[in-house]
């Protein structure tokens, strides 16, 4: 399996390392070579048809800014379509506004019925329906677990082990900032400000948090699961939103007063999408601290699931990504010996 | 609602069918019956009747029914199963809005109870209001639901819902 990885930021190098540790099992369990043949950034690019070290690649990006000869006005597709690869792991940023440049480097290889494996939201919940038509269109594979709850194997676990069951709902934490920030208040009695300067400086909020606190970033989650899970065809801008700008510290202490705390959850179903603060009681398995990521999901014979884990970092993120390359692996293998 | 009703029938062939037939008609569910032939007085036998139906409307309908046809209810006792709501409202809320508020959910139909709690911070005036309470119809909490977003819409309010379960 041939991969190209586009963007080599923080989640491009995690998956590099994750490669370059994982390989070689990989390799000798599914009888197949595994090889990156193409890495970019926004300015430059590397691609060897024999295969990239990716540890050398990561350690030069590191170093020097850069992962090889600068672009020099040449789009990354231009590059691209004279590289053989099977495989795109798109990982450029996320761009709620147009989906670019994710969407265009993910059409590019669906068109040519490639395989893609993404964390990238913006185009997954902007243009969900026009991506995966052209994947079955052209026989190419989409995949995105890292896009919702960074490791916390959410999209695979109900699309694929839970398929005989019908979903009926999913809650859930999809933002650890605002978990953190919720949290902050309520055990430290700060105030809502005073937490987000808090995650600022301890690197979980951007300097402009919007994305994070007015539910942005939860509404284009929201919008995948219902769109992969519950097959609906949603964009962002169908979820009904509400942040946690709006939570008083004297709200959180009156809900403490309750026992029970406010957390911004994420609502999916046939029926219902939505992000909005909630309050939950404590013990519940929402009432989660921390900047962990968790999921409810009620179904109709299991009763209801729970799982929890980081919803973002360079390795988690990377270890969603490694978890979909390893299930094209695993078809592959399952179509190679179907042929012999 | 699950209502246990004792009704006193003419000791008359038909009677059962007649009495039962309301509830049947008007989509009740019938849980059990329990005959006491043995104890007839002034000519009536006792049967106990266990059903259930969706609201106080439908019950009312069974009742009058039963009043038509001459059938006597001895006793009648019923049971509720509650759904619990909560909510949070946050901003600044005047303290007549609050007034407003349990008014507008006491006014509804199939309520059961409602309570608020509010709170002003002495230290920078932030005002929140807890608002619980209990309907007998799930289609109810929706109603209560709709309400409260739509006053908290209008007045800029902060609503923070429980997880309805
Ligand atoms: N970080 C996480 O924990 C996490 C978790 C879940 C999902 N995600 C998603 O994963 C994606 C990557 O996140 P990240 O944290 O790795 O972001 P990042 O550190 O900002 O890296 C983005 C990379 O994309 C490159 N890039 C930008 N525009 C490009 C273009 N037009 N063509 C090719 N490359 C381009 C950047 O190039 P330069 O290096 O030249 O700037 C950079 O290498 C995002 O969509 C994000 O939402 C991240």
């Amino acid at each position: 399996m041939d991969i190209v990885i586009v963007g080599f930021g923080t989640v491009g190098q995690g998956v590099a390392e994750a490669l370059s540790r994982k390989a070689p099992t990989l390799q000798s369990a599914f009888k197949e070579k595994l090889r990156v043949v193409g890495v970019f950034d926004s300015k430059s690019y590397d691609v060897s048809p024999k295969g990239l070290d990716p540890r050398e690649v990561a350690g030069r990006k590191q170093k020097l800014g850069r992962v090889g000869p600068e672009l020099n006005g040449k789009g990354v597709l231009e590059i691209l379509e004279e590289v053989d690869y099977d495989v795109m792991v798109e990982v450029t940023p996320t761009n709620i506004k147009d989906s670019e440049p994710g969407f265009s480097n993910m059409m590019f290889a669906l068109s040519s019925g490639r395989d893609v494996v993404t964390a990238n939201k913006g185009p997954l919940a902007l243009k969900f329906k026009e991506l995966s038509r052209t994947a079955e269109k052209n026989g190419g594979r989409l995949r995105f677990e890292a896009s919702v709850g960074g490791a916390t194997p959410v999209i695979n676990l109900s699309r694929e082990i839970l398929m005989g069951e019908r979903i009926l709902s999913i809650r859930g934490i999809v933002n650890g900032t605002c978990n953190f920030i919720l949290n902050r208040m309520k055990d430290e009695g700060l105030p809502f400000d005073q937490a987000l300067r808090e995650a600022q400086e301890m690197g979980y909020a951007e300097r402009d948090p919007s994305y994070d606190i007015d539910g942005i970033d939860s509404a284009a989650k929201a919008a995948i699961l219902a769109n992969a899970i519950f097959r609906r065809d949603v964009t962002f801008h169908d979820v009904r939103r509400t942040g946690i700008r709006g939570v008083s510290l004297e709200a959180v202490e009156l809900a403490a007063e309750e026992r029970k705390v406010v957390r911004l959850i994420a609502e999916v179903s046939e029926s219902r999408l939505e992000v909005s603060p909630r309050l939950v009681p404590i013990g519940h398995p929402l009432a989660i601290g921390g900047t962990l990521n968790i999921f409810q999901l009620m179904t109709d014979l299991a009763g209801d699931i729970t799982v929890a884990g980081h919803g973002a970092g360079k390795m988690e993120t990377a270890s969603a990504i490694l978890s979909d390359i390893v299930a094209l692996l695993k078809e592959d293998c399952a179509s190679r010996k179907k042929e012999a | 609602m699950r209502v246990h009703a004792d009704l006193r029938l003419k000791d008359v062939p038909g009677q059962l069918v007649r009495a039962l037939e309301p509830i049947s008609t008007s989509e009740g569910n019938i849980v059990g019956v329990v005959h006491h032939h043995d104890a007839v007085i002034g000519g009536r036998i006792t049967v106990n009747v266990t059903f259930e139906v969706k609201s106080q409307k439908q019950l009312e309908r069974i009742l009058a029914d039963w009043k038509e046809r001459d059938v006597d209810v001895a006793r009648l006792s019923s049971m509720f199963e509650t759904f619990e709501f909560e909510y949070l409202i946050v901003g600044d809320i005047p303290p007549a809005e609050l007034r407003e508020l349990t008014d507008g959910i006491e006014s509804m139909e199939d309520l059961d109870a409602v309570d608020i709690r509010y709170s002003v911070s002495p230290a920078t005036g932030e005002k929140a209001a807890m608002i619980f309470g209990k309907v007998k119809q799930k289609s109810a909490m929706g109603r209560v639901e709709d309400f409260l977003r739509q006053r908290s819409m209008q007045a800029g309010f902060l609503l923070i819902s429980g997880l309805g379960d």
